[in-house]
């Protein structure tokens, strides 16, 4: 049963699990604001029918199976002036509404100089669309976005990230409309010019602009993720890709913190690629005075309480989220000269972000599960006792699951005193680091590039 | 071969952005002559007011098709919850414990 404006992405979803001719039977409407007595009407006059339908005949709403011809890698497809070969793949749904570099053989030949893996090898699977990511597209889409060829081992390891099944890219299209975001760790943060200062989120840089356009593309062109007209993307309103970004690595290492890389496991200086969903960012945050409790007592409100407060329900949904918080180097150092370490904060925000149960499960129900109790999952196990402490529905529960399931990175402007918050989607692009594999003459390739 | 084309203008012969497809195309089963008798699995993703749409597909279908069983969706549990991958992966095996004849999955919102 697939509700009206999701027909097209149910259609896509089900060629991709190879099932195009299933039987689908439409609920004429949007269900969450439909009264009672309309939810009733249409499910007896006009649902019913179908699934009568559909389960007696095998009709219904379904996706016609069609062949494709998929060219051989170095096949060339289209010849044509620059602006040839972009309307040629607009028109296709190649590209992403942005001018595109034309991936000829020259230039993603020159790519792959910079990785010595064979241009054949799955990276993995992309559903929903279901194609195979290889080094060799992962290099053409990488032409396309604008990158330089020696982002490759970053471009590889940001889709190595995603086609991990923990990450769920499958996921991509639900309608939060939520965003990938890399954070790339390690000297070669420095080695390919990536910013990780003042205005670290905008366009401007190409490193981290070509390659936060390049996994939203990637995206659109390997898992089927467009929005209108194919509809695998079902993000309402959605939101644009985000630049790439780095850790200021070099404020860290002043303060006597651990860098990102090694809150996800690594070790210091190991090069890595980390990605993760955000589905909202915080406003802007400042936040001053030498005493640093004023500092975390305004992050736990504007980002804790504001911008996460509302979206915990759903992580609780789902038993488990993972929100990011990027400190502005300035404030991070606030916090470690008061012997603060970037647990402290994360015990902080544990502790002190909290909502009513009864808030959180309506803003729950509204977003959809209309069957989650917070007192189920308490007794499932899949949340802690701390949701259940008593049964007073509007007792404190906090918003926060887990003190280190908080990410927190240091970049931003080292002149201002702003932090943000991002905000992940549940579930749906938890982060995942990859190790970022570099040739044994990357030195070399890179001084010649 | 000339780069330029015909306009004189620099000609780009480009590839193919796309990736080699990796779907597994799987036979349907053939649908069901009648419901009258038969066995209907609920598969629920706990959103959207499914349980409600169930309860009154459930009544009208009992009306309809003597003998008509329904497997409720609790059996399977939430299959877009915290535990989805582990529960979905026993879908398969309930079915067949049930004696499933056809499935109604919902709800995609």
């Amino acid at each position: 049963m697939i509700a009206s404006a999701f027909l097209r992405q149910a259609a896509v979803v089900a060629k991709g699990m190879g099932m195009p001719d299933m039987a689908i039977a439409e609920y004429p409407g949007v269900p969450m604001v439909e009264s009672l007595e309309d939810l009733q009407k249409k499910v007896e006059e006009e649902l019913l029918p179908r699934i009568v339908s559909g389960l007696t005949s095998g009709s219904g709403t379904t996706a016609k199976a069609m062949s494709e011809i998929e060219p051989t890698q170095r096949a060339i497809v289209f010849r044509g002036s620059l602006e040839e070969v972009n309307d040629y793949f607009q028109r296709r749904l190649w590209s992403d509404g942005l001018p595109i570099i034309p991936p000829t053989l020259a230039k993603v030949d020159r790519f792959l100089q910079f990785t010595d893996r064979d241009p054949n090898e799955v990276i993995g699977r992309v559903p929903v669309a279901n194609r195979l990511a290889t080094v060799w597209n992962i290099a053409v889409n990488g032409v396309m976005s604008g990158c330089r060829p020696e982002y490759l081992p970053v471009l590889l390891a940001a889709v190595e990230a995603i086609t991990d099944p923990a990450y769920k890219i499958e996921d991509a299209g639900s309608t939060p409309g939520w965003e990938s975001l890399i954070v790339v760790s390690g000297p070669i943060a420095k080695e390919l010019g990536f910013h990780s200062g003042q205005g670290v989120m905008r366009p401007g840089f190409q490193a981290n602009t070509s390659i936060g356009r390049f996994l939203r593309l990637f995206l659109r062109n390997m898992g089927g993720f467009h929005h209108a007209p194919e509809g695998a993307d079902k993000g309402s309103i959605g939101q644009s890709f985000l630049v790439a970004a780095a850790e200021n690595e070099d404020a860290v290492a002043a303060i006597g913190w651990q860098p990102y890389s090694v809150d996800r496991g690594f070790k210091a200086g190991d090069n890595i690629v980390t990605v993760q969903s955000v589905v909202a960012i915080s406003a802007p945050v400042y936040t001053g005075s030498e005493n640093v409790i004023e500092h975390a007592e305004i992050i736990a409100d504007v980002i804790g309480q504001r911008a996460c407060g509302y979206w915990t329900a759903i992580g609780m949904v789902y038993s488990h989220w993972h929100p990011l918080l990027m400190l502005g180097p300035s404030i991070a150092r606030v916090f470690a000269r008061a012997g603060w370490s970037k647990d402290d904060l994360r015990n902080y925000l544990y502790e002190n972000v909290r909502i009513k149960a009864s808030l959180a499960q309506r803003y729950a129900w509204y977003a959809g599960p209309t069957g989650f109790r917070i007192e189920a999952e308490v007794k499932k196990g899949l949340l802690s006792k701390a949701y259940a402490e008593s049964d007073d529905p509007d007792r404190l529960v906090p918003v926060f699951q887990k003190p280190e399931w908080i990410g927190i990175m240091v970049a931003g402007d080292e002149g201002r005193n702003q932090s943000k918050g991002y905000v992940s989607n549940h579930t749906q692009g938890p982060p995942v680091s990859k190790l970022v594999r570099l040739t044994a003459n990357w030195q070399r390739l890179l001084d010649s590039s | 071969m000339n780069n330029r084309t015909e306009a004189g203008v620099p000609a780009y012969d480009v590839v193919w952005p796309l990736g080699r497809s990796a779907v597994l195309h799987s036979t349907p089963n053939l649908p069901l002559q009648d419901l009258t008798g038969k066995t209907i699995a609920e598969l629920w993703d706990y959103v959207f007011h499914g349980d409600r749409i169930l309860a009154i597909l459930r009544e009208k279908l009992a009306a309809r098709y003597p003998g008509i069983r329904f497997i409720p969706y609790e059996v399977f549990g939430n299959l877009h919850g915290a535990q989805q991958r582990q529960l979905l992966a026993k879908v398969p095996e309930l079915l067949k414990e049930h004696g499933a004849d056809a499935v109604i999955s919902l709800v995609g919102a």
